[in-house]
């Protein structure tokens, strides 16, 4: 009975899906902030997210004709099953909902599960900007997942383990991985950049081009859905990239935190978003085309690169 | 690859106006491209033939939101032109630093357009806070921060008090401290170089051959500009210089832009100076004797041509306005031509469309 | 613009007719051409003086006439001034000799009625698509009813 009602708490309240909305919607108030105080502007209230959210559960929700509706219904759904899933394995402080071997992998694969759906969901609006957007979406997903991979393997290589909770442990008896491979989480800051599409790599959505480009036509409790989903999987993201680089809850001396373990690893992440919201507010837009080139012609030979060296330092 | 035709306008968040281009594109490259202005098409040329002179000012000035006052400048120039009428100095000098004000306005909405469409916001919202600044600065002087109605037949309405004086150019000065800032950010951005170099290039020889004006034309080399080259209001007592770039892309443009608006924040401090004493205003009859005028001024977007035929009574016979909008939204379908379709925004935002002006 | 030279050029051109230059305010000159010398004018300052700059074509409805300027600029203004008959209409575009000139004659042919022989894409400008009245109407073409 306590392991099912400790079970059914993971799952529903922390880390879990009451904590992970909790956090998609603080985390995009602290976005949101930083990016208005860097332009000169004042920025939202805190309840800002949690009003736009609710306003658009509210809201009618129409699609056009020749839209499919059943598949444009079930891809954010879809998407949020995938994001909310793999946070069960990202621990949060000292340990995650869920860990086994390999569980790096998975977390992975469903955090790529979100950009086919936005594609799809791009592609069955049966409107020209949306298609232009689902485009972009795919070619943009061929230019930042393989650096990512690899920049993310390559912690994995250096522990010895696929599993995230396993890859946490190690770096608070060791050092943080981000001092070991500097040029591996740059690659997945970089990565992540181009996976939340956040400016400069907001291309499918370009707002002042294709209007919201996949999303264009979806409006109401569908939209509201998709934002749940985009947040979501910031904060995974976010959540990851302090887990696999930065020692997620532990400060690196071996020294057990317990319940502060949770808060030294809000910090961090916070860290994360901070550098998140500059870049998003220091560059102009990227052309896709700009943006492959980037990705094939820098960051995946850098990438391929840090893990060769990091394969042959490990043998 | 199949072809898809992407309808931008008359409704697009990358337009301020309604105009709509039918860009037919095959991937990411556009193979051709229609445009269709007249949606904002008020018939005021017509209009003009059914008010007085003095009523006609004030329509003028209705043509266009961002370049209200140059309009009416050069109405009223040329209906001053045909009364034989000399407008004072200091109405001279007023009417010349609105001008110049106008176009501080002008090109700073525009460079925050640009930076908006090209998924630059922090600049947008840089540029745009600054505006504020030179719209202040309007409205101090006439009451209203984009219709001013200062001109009338014969000089200008408002005058400018000494204290008045100080202050904007206090202002002025933390403005062309923005500006700098603003031109450091579109000479060595990277990024911002990355999307707008290259694009949109136009010749010296294809700007001649269309009859472009303005800062488009001068990006490409062609040195044109109506207030050095044929003076109206005091430029002639006035000392600055004309920017002219070679590179004929959208990022020249933007160099042209902004060191204009430099060139413009200069010439507004030696008006605000050097303001002569006197009066305003000189009477004007309310029927002009016949004739016909070609008046013609340096807008923002470069030249504004007027011409007003009178018939002795006291409403113009014709008026004819031809804005400079005009003569760049000719070269838009060569610009569009094999160009990606991010850049397709680059270009309509980097050619500066006032569609109100283009349409009347 | 050497104005005294392209004066002689065009009356040496046009021998038998009328120029009458005058000059007009702001720094503009005027001079007359039936219309179907306007080509043939348009050609010479474009070719032997190099005038390209083509400001405006303003059209105008004055009763028996329909008068059409064109009018250049470098440095000076120049403006050539033509008058067609109501009935007759038509005169022959210049948008070869100046690509520029492509909207101008577009607008003038729409608010006058006048046609421009030889012009690569005479739709309408600035009127709504739907604007086709029978008989055909201009808005800037003179009516008979009294405008309040």
């Amino acid at each position: 009975m306590r392991d099912l009602l400790s079970a059914l708490f993971a799952l529903f309240i922390f880390p879990g899906f009451g904590f992970l909305f909790a956090c998609a919607l603080a985390f995009q108030w602290i976005d949101r902030q930083v990016t208005a105080r860097l332009q000169g502007r004042v920025g939202p209230p805190w309840f800002q997210p949690l009003a736009d959210f609710i306003k658009l559960m509210a809201k009618e929700d129409v699609l056009p004709h020749g839209a499919h509706s059943w598949a444009c219904a079930a891809l954010p759904m879809v998407s949020l099953a995938a994001v909310l899933t793999a946070a069960m394995y990202v621990p949060v402080g000292r340990r995650a909902a869920s860990a086994f071997e390999g569980d790096l992998i998975v977390v992975l694969f469903l955090l790529s599960l979100p950009a086919l759906a936005y594609f799809l969901a791009g592609w069955l609006s049966a409107s020209v900007f949306s298609v232009v957007g689902g485009n972009r979406a795919l070619l943009q997903y061929f230019s930042y997942e393989v650096p990512f991979l690899m920049a993310l393997g390559g912690p994995a290589i250096l522990c010895s383990s696929w599993s995230v909770s396993s890859i946490v442990v190690q770096q608070s008896e060791a050092m943080w991985m981000v001092f070991v491979q500097p040029v591996g989480f740059l690659l997945a800051f970089v990565g992540l950049i181009g996976k939340l599409k956040r400016s400069p790599f907001d291309i499918p959505k370009a707002k002042s081009e294709i209007v919201a480009g996949p999303l264009t036509e979806f409006s109401g409790r569908k939209l509201a859905l998709w934002h749940l989903v985009i947040h979501v999987q910031t904060v995974v993201g976010v959540f990851l990239l302090t887990d696999v680089f930065l020692g997620g809850g532990g400060i690196g001396i071996g020294i057990e935190l317990g319940f502060l373990s949770v808060l030294v690893f809000g910090a961090k992440a916070l860290l994360i978003l901070l550098a998140l919201s500059i870049a998003g507010a220091l560059y102009t837009r990227l052309r896709i085309d700009q943006l492959v080139s980037l990705g094939w012609r820098v960051l995946a030979p850098l990438a391929l690169a840090q893990m060769l060296v990091t394969i042959w330092m490990g043998a | 690859m199949s072809r898809m035709t992407i309808p931008i306008g008359p409704q697009h968040p990358a337009l301020k106006e309604p105009v709509a281009f039918l860009l037919t594109v095959e991937g990411e490259r556009i193979v051709e491209s229609a445009l269709r202005i007249g949606y904002v098409h008020r018939g005021i040329e017509r209009i003009f033939q059914r008010r007085t002179y003095v009523q006609s000012v004030h329509l003028a000035e209705r043509v266009c939101g961002i370049c209200s006052h140059v309009h009416s400048t050069a109405y009223c120039q040329g209906v001053e032109a045909l009364l034989g009428l000399e407008v004072p100095p200091r109405g001279l000098y007023v009417r010349t630093l609105l001008c110049e004000l106008e176009r501080v306005h002008s090109h700073l909405l525009w460079l925050g357009v640009l930076a908006s469409n090209l998924g630059f916001e922090t600049i947008f919202m840089y540029t745009w806070r600054d505006r504020e600044i030179v719209l202040d600065i309007m409205e101090e002087l006439s009451g209203g921060r984009v219709a001013h109605a200062v001109n009338v037949i014969g000089g200008v309405r408002v005058d400018v008090a000494p204290d008045q004086v100080r202050s904007i150019l206090a202002q002025l000065d933390e403005l062309g401290r923005q500006v700098e800032a603003f031109v450091g950010v579109i000479e060595h951005e990277r990024t911002f170089q990355a999307r707008t170099r290259g694009v949109g290039y136009l010749s010296a020889d294809e700007i001649r051959r269309y009859c472009v004006v303005g800062p488009v034309a001068r990006a490409s080399g062609v040195d044109v500009d109506l207030r050095r080259d044929a003076p109206y209001a005091v430029y002639d007592r006035l000392d600055f210089r004309v920017v002219v770039a070679h590179e004929g892309d959208v990022w020249a443009r933007t160099m042209v832009r902004i060191l204009e608006t430099v060139e413009s924040l200069s010439l507004c401090r030696q008006l605000l100076v050097g303001l002569p004493d006197g009066p305003l205003v000189s009477r004007a009859p309310r029927r002009v004797p016949s004739g016909e005028v070609v008046s013609r001024c340096e807008a923002p977007r470069g030249e504004l041509l007027y011409y007003v035929r009178s018939d002795g009574s006291d409403r113009p016979a014709r008026v004819k306005v031809r804005t400079p909008t005009l003569t760049t939204l000719i070269t838009l379908p060569k610009q569009l031509q094999d160009v990606n379709t991010a850049d397709a925004f680059t270009v309509l935002s980097g050619v500066d469309l006032c569609i109100a002006c283009a349409d009347r | 613009m050497k104005l005294d030279a392209l004066l002689e050029a065009l009356q040496e051109a046009f021998p038998f007719k009328e120029l009458n230059p005058r000059p007009v305010p702001v720094g503009e000159t005027f001079i007359t051409l039936p219309p179907d010398c306007l080509h043939r004018a348009v050609g010479l300052l474009v070719e032997r003086f190099d005038l390209r700059h083509l400001s405006a074509i303003t059209g105008e409805d004055v009763g028996d006439e329909i008068v059409l300027l064109y009018h250049f600029w470098d440095n000076q203004g120049l403006t050539l001034r033509t008058a067609l008959r109501r009935a007759e209409a038509r005169i022959a575009t210049v948008t070869d000799l100046i690509p520029g000139a492509a909207l101008y004659e577009r607008e003038v042919s729409e608010m006058l009625g006048v046609t421009f022989e030889g012009h690569p894409g005479p739709q309408v400008l600035l009127l709504p698509d739907d604007w086709d009245d029978e008989p055909p109407s201009y808005p800037l073409r003179q009516r008979q009813e009294e405008d309040s």
